[in-house]
């Protein structure tokens, strides 16, 4: 500041001299706009929509089958968010990332907007609704029993409807999900002769063993899963549960483990066995009829079979001993990690492991499972049916299997063979390409409807909005279609898919007896659904046929050198997601790849194969061939090389089409089996000698000794160190000092001044400093918050190009570094989302020449967005890199036609040459105050929740006023697990890190 | 020669920003709240609306009739200032509650209500041409404002609207200095962040 002082220039003055000479140019076009903005009013008022503040529906979730409650934030009558209901017992007001995207399904450019029926000359018409009813009608009466339907597994008055209309007609349902837990469904039966999916308390466990299942991001009830999870394993008062993954790749389950073993594909039944059979052996305890069992078990001995998975005798008898002990435990299976020919053999040990351990009606618990598709066999049959010209006509509903089912299966071939196809499809996926009638369902947020995901629970839909094209509730499909058709489909007379649906609602009204049922009504639809006690566990007995459990090896088709894995994404599913921007450019949790599909490959198998990251790779299997750029990572087997799904559509609009590779073209078709088997290929590779930049947000993976992700081992925790106490003990006791002498001296004097400007002015007086605090002992780094950053806030996607050149916008991010996993150390992964420190003494702030960054006298780490001009002065000096520079008019290209509806109103949209960055909410505060203000009270703590903590499944973000000492943030940060990321340069953040607590690593 | 072009132009500048500065003053001046006795509002055809005063609208609404003579609240219309951040316009419901039963004493008010009529009968709702907006980036939450100042505040921005036959723009709300100037002298938070976000 001195030297700038003593050449008579000091910031302000240069600026006030730019400011004159910059006033012509601004007089002479600000008057000369002409600009003229229109008022419209309403025709009539509406009673629940005021302007400026945003109404709330309750409604349902429709991207995964868990049925999650949202609330959808309506502004003017657009919805403009989804969040978490609270009231929801699955998610309990969280909200994953794939979840919060559904509104790009809503907004999606791609979308079918009205009915269009094919030509002569292959292509697609618009026709009104009347015609594409008639056509319907005439043609599934005409079909009658020749009529199929292919639907997905949600379950609700639609499904019924849908059952009893295709009945009606002498046609049948199949219900197709490319997930379907179809091996745990067999298991069940098999071990305890009970025909449906089990839910999995993992909040009561306290030792969580995954066989292959990623619970964490796409198995069964992800965000249900995950807050149970973080109940338990995250770190409190001295306690956590432990988590062991065994499964070849390590998924973002897996990197959330404390300890990961990269077993042999296809061993985990006989390591499951081998497990129960050393409980049954140490342990009394296991219930009476288990002994029916100690026969079949003495088969898998740990010595025996301990060299095939790839594990030692000793190690497999101590984490079953580990596991008997702690109780209760949970053993999970049927997941994509295990899903090989085998799986319903996996399934079948672990429910035996369960079951000796004494799991079995405490964490696993029988009554109230997700409702299942019909499985692949049935499919399988429907395909051959139609091969064989035996189907008249098909009727695609909520599911995209021309996509979705590896092609060997020939779906597509068999599908053309059907003389008349109709698909309710809202965007032209590859299924509805092949349709010769296309009538557009509307979206879950413009239609009535409801969902039943599990017994105890009913989630509602209702029309938040005016649909935004002319599509329709495929309930009304149905019903006009009967109207129309008459005779078998006659006894459909609901005037109205909204009225079936309430008539039947009626019912369950009177059966949970509502005595007002206008007011019940009103209050079930308030609250989303309705919501009853989880029924009380199911007593659970061993089948006779759980004796015949076996742990054989399963095959892998063809002879390469490397067993292949296609696995779906938590960002893009099944390939769902892949049509929503928000879910491409958010980063894959594991690879914080975006845009691309990639190969996982091991360090030493890529040296052994002399490629590196980016070279692109041609993967060959017997049934085809795909081709990525390589990815090396360390959590795959050397001799396994992973895929993600979701990539390689041949259709389902611009976002999708043609981006990747598909991942199931390497499959064979599943033949009789019940399920598709996700890992059952062997691969051989070549190199093509062509090279690709991965889109990867990450730079640095390994943290360089920077402190940056903290852990500690549990013992360290329990003795309540802090993360640098913990570290000079667990390293031997190196003392390691930080503020040297002369170090200290020289920030003393800056911190005074800094205090004593901060007292002036506008910074006089009290005022609250908003904090955060984050346990990275909850952090599962599934990326729910980034994706809600991106929908609060306006932030604009920049696409593949732009990563690439390192421009990503997103204002947090989740940073992953790996520890060890070098020189037969474990492979040890963290997480830390990253956003603005909103630091205390910002070293962006004292080098932005025009003001634009500063601090507000509440705390923030304030970005005047009118007042930058784009030096990125400030980016440069943030050694956070969190600030974010918008060098095109990204908001222009990111929402298109109608994707710009879904805008928050609340927030700027940021113009092109402005510098961005996390705000810490800043509108949500202002929001809050504004209210206290109207309601003549103070804040109080809670009553400002940033987009992050809001959809924070793990419950690990804390917002709030670090001046209240009664906070929960306050209290949070005063842990001795908190640290500051790069507290010795003394910017003082307003954020507080948790440090990761981990189990010590055992042999 | 370009030079000279450029001082000119910079000379002309400087003059019209001064015009520009003395006008906003005056109009100031004149916004001072009037003593608010009966304010019969004098007999306007709708041809004298482009000699009035601030942007021509679809229909010749007159605020100085509804506020001004008959003394309607600001929010009978305005309907939600004191709860959020927007003011509201009435909807053409609003509107119809009373001219479903009035028609207009003079030929220029039957032929403007006549108008709001057909428009409510239409389902055409009216495109009114708007007077006060701020830039994008500014956020101005007219609650609170109401809540602290009172509802009858409204014309310390936009000046004595029940006497203007058709809405001009008195103080130029654009402008930042407008807004600080006020925060200032009642020492109330002036920081950006209160507003850009």
């Amino acid at each position: 500041m001195d030297d700038i002082e003593t050449q008579g220039m000091d910031r302000r003055r240069f600026l006030t001299v730019l400011g004159v000479t910059g006033a012509g140019t601004a007089a002479l076009s600000g008057c000369s706009t002409g600009r003229v903005e229109k008022l419209i009013p309403y025709l009539v008022q509406s009673e629940d929509q005021v302007p400026g503040i945003a109404t709330i529906y309750a409604s349902t979730c429709t991207e995964c089958a868990a049925g999650c409650g949202v609330h959808v934030r309506t502004r003017e009558g657009r919805a403009v968010k989804l969040e978490g209901n609270p009231a929801h017992p699955v998610n309990q007001g969280r909200l994953c990332a794939r979840g919060q995207a559904g509104l790009q399904a809503l907004y999606n450019p791609g979308r079918v907007r009205s009915p269009r029926a094919r030509q002569a000359d292959g292509t697609f018409k618009d026709i009104t609704w009347d015609e594409a009813i008639a056509t319907l009608a005439s043609k599934a009466a005409e079909a009658g029993g020749k009529l199929a339907v292919i639907s997905g597994a949600g379950a609700g008055t639609f499904s019924t409807l849908l059952a009893d209309w295709t009945g009606a007609l002498g046609g049948r349902v199949v219900r197709y999900e490319p997930f379907d837990h179809e091996p745990v469904r067999a298991a069940n039966r098999q071990v305890f002769g009970l025909d449906s999916l089990p839910t999995y308390d993992f909040a009561r466990a306290r030792y969580i063993l995954s066989f292959g299942a990623d619970f964490l991001e796409t198995w069964l009830t992800p965000i249900e899963q995950q807050r149970g999870f973080a109940e338990s394993h995250g770190y409190r008062g001295g306690e956590m549960a432990k988590h062991v993954y065994l499964a070849p790749r390590m998924s973002l389950t897996g990197m959330n483990a404390d300890e990961w073993h990269a077993i042999a594909p296809g061993t985990e039944a006989p390591l499951a066995l081998a497990m129960a059979q050393v409980i049954m052996a140490e342990r009394s305890g296991a219930p009476e009829d288990a002994n029916a069992l100690r026969g079949v078990l003495s088969g898998y001995d740990p010595e025996k079979v301990a060299n095939e998975i790839g594990l030692t005798a000793e190690q497999i008898r101590r984490l079953a001993r580990e596991f008997a002990s702690a109780q209760p435990g949970l053993a999970v299976a049927g997941g994509i990690g295990s899903q090989h020919r085998g799986a319903a053999e996996v399934c079948a040990a672990v429910n035996i492991l369960n079951y000796v351990a004494g799991n079995v009606g405490v964490t696993v618990r029988f009554g109230a499972g997700l409702p299942t598709a019909d499985g692949y066999a049935a499919m399988a049959a429907l395909i051959r049916q139609m091969a064989a010209g035996e189907i008249a006509a098909v009727l695609v509903h909520d599911a995209n299997p021309a996509y979705a089912l590896p092609r060997s299966a020939g779906f597509a071939e068999a599908f053309a063979k059907v003389p008349f196809k109709v698909s309710t499809a809202t965007m032209l996926d590859e299924t509805a390409a092949l349709a010769d009638l296309l009538v557009p369902q509307s979206h879950a947020l413009e239609r009535w409807d409801d969902l039943h995901p599990r017994e105890g629970v009913r989630g509602l839909m209702q029309p938040v909005m005016e649909p935004v094209y002319g599509t329709w509730a495929a309930g009304d499909i149905l019903l006009k279609t009967a109207q129309q058709a008459g005779g078998a489909l006659a006894r459909f007379a609901a005037p109205s898919w909204e009225s079936h649906l309430k008539a039947a609602w009626q019912e369950i009204g009177r059966a949970a007896g509502a005595k007002d049922l206008q007011m019940w009504w009103v209050e079930t639809l308030a609250a989303g659904g309705l919501y009853a006690e989880a029924p009380a566990p199911m007593p659970v007995r061993l089948a006779a046929t759980a004796s015949q459990v076996a742990g054989a090896k399963p095959e892998f088709d063809g002879d390469g050198a490397f067993v292949f894995s296609a696995y779906p994404t938590s960002m893009l599913f099944d390939g769902r997601g892949t049509n929503k921007p928000w879910l491409l450019e958010n980063p894959d949790p594991v690879t914080k790849i975006t845009w691309q599909s990639w190969i996982e490959v091991h360090p030493d198998t890529a040296a052994d194969l002399d490629v590196r990251e980016g070279e692109i790779l041609r993967v060959v299997s017997p049934h085809g061939a795909i081709e990525a750029p390589v990815y090396v990572y360390p959590g795959v087997r050397r001799d396994l090389l992973a895929a993600p799904m979701g990539y390689g559509h041949t259709q389902y609009g611009d976002y999708a089409t043609g981006r990747g590779a598909n991942a199931l073209d390497l499959l064979g078709a599943p033949g009789e089996a019940a399920f598709v088997p996700y890992l059952s290929t062997r691969v051989s590779v070549e190199k093509t000698r062509r090279y690709q930049k991965v889109a990867k947000t990450e730079g640095r993976n390994r943290q360089l000794g920077r402190g940056i992700a903290e852990a500690m081992g549990l013992p360290a925790a329990r003795k309540g160190l802090t993360p640098e106490a913990a570290h000079h003990e667990e390293a031997g006791g190196a003392a390691h000092e930080i503020n040297t002498e002369r170090e200290l001296k020289a920030i003393a004097g800056f911190a005074e001044e800094q205090h004593e400007a901060a007292t002036k002015g506008n910074y006089l007086g009290e005022h609250p400093q908003w904090g955060m605090a984050i346990d990275l002992s909850r952090c599962t780094g599934c990326s729910a918050c980034v994706t809600a950053c991106y929908a609060e806030n306006n932030i604009p996607w920049v696409g593949e190009a732009d990563v690439l050149r390192g421009r990503e916008m997103s204002w947090m991010r989740i940073e992953r570094y790996y520890e060890g996993g070098q020189d037969g150390e474990p492979l040890e992964v963290r997480f830390v989302p990253m956003l603005c420190q909103h630091c205390g003494n910002a070293p962006c702030e004292p080098v932005c020449p025009v003001y634009a960054a500063y601090h507000t006298p509440d705390g923030l780490n304030g970005q005047v967005y009118n007042r930058c001009v784009g030096t990125r002065y400030c980016s440069n000096n943030c050694p956070y890199k969190v600030r974010y520079f918008n060098w095109y008019a990204y908001s222009k290209r990111a929402f298109p036609e109608p994707l710009n509806l879904q805008l928050n109103p609340d927030v700027t949209v940021r113009a092109r040459g402005v510098m961005e960055k996390c705000t810490f909410c800043v509108q949500r505060i202002r929001g809050a105050q504004n209210l206290a203000k109207l309601e003549d009270r103070p804040l109080r703590d809670g009553d400002v929740v940033t987009a992050c903590a809001q959809a924070c499944p793990s419950g690990a973000i804390v917002f709030g006023d670090r001046m209240d000492p009664e906070s929960r943030v306050t209290r949070a940060a005063a842990d001795h697990r908190g640290y500051h990321v790069l507290e010795d340069i003394n910017v003082r953040p307003a954020i507080t890190y948790l440090a990761k607590v981990r189990h010590p690593v055992e042999a | 020669m370009r030079k000279l072009v450029f001082v000119l132009g910079g000379a002309l500048i400087l003059v019209l920003a001064a015009v520009a500065l003395s006008r906003d003053a005056q109009a100031s001046r004149q916004a001072a709240p009037a003593a608010n006795d009966s304010l019969l509002a004098p007999v306007l055809s709708a041809s004298d609306t482009g000699r009035l005063k601030g942007p021509t609208q679809p229909i010749f609404f007159r605020h100085d009739i509804h506020a001004g003579q008959f003394k309607i609240n600001c929010q009978y219309c305005h309907y939600s200032v004191s709860v959020s951040s927007e003011p509201g316009i009435p909807s053409m419901a609003t509107c119809m509650n009373c001219h479903l039963v009035i028609g207009g004493t003079d030929s220029t008010a039957q032929r403007e209500i006549k108008k709001v009529r057909d428009a409510s009968n239409n389902k055409q709702p009216v495109e009114w041409v708007r007077v006060h907006y701020l830039a994008r980036h500014a956020h101005f939450p007219h609650m609170r404002h109401v809540k602290v100042m009172g509802p009858n505040a409204c014309g310390t921005c936009h000046g004595d609207v029940a006497r203007m036959p058709q809405v001009f723009q008195v103080n130029n709300v654009r402008n930042m200095g407008f807004c600080i100037n006020c925060h200032l002298e009642r020492g109330v938070s002036r920081d950006c962040s209160v507003c850009h976000y």
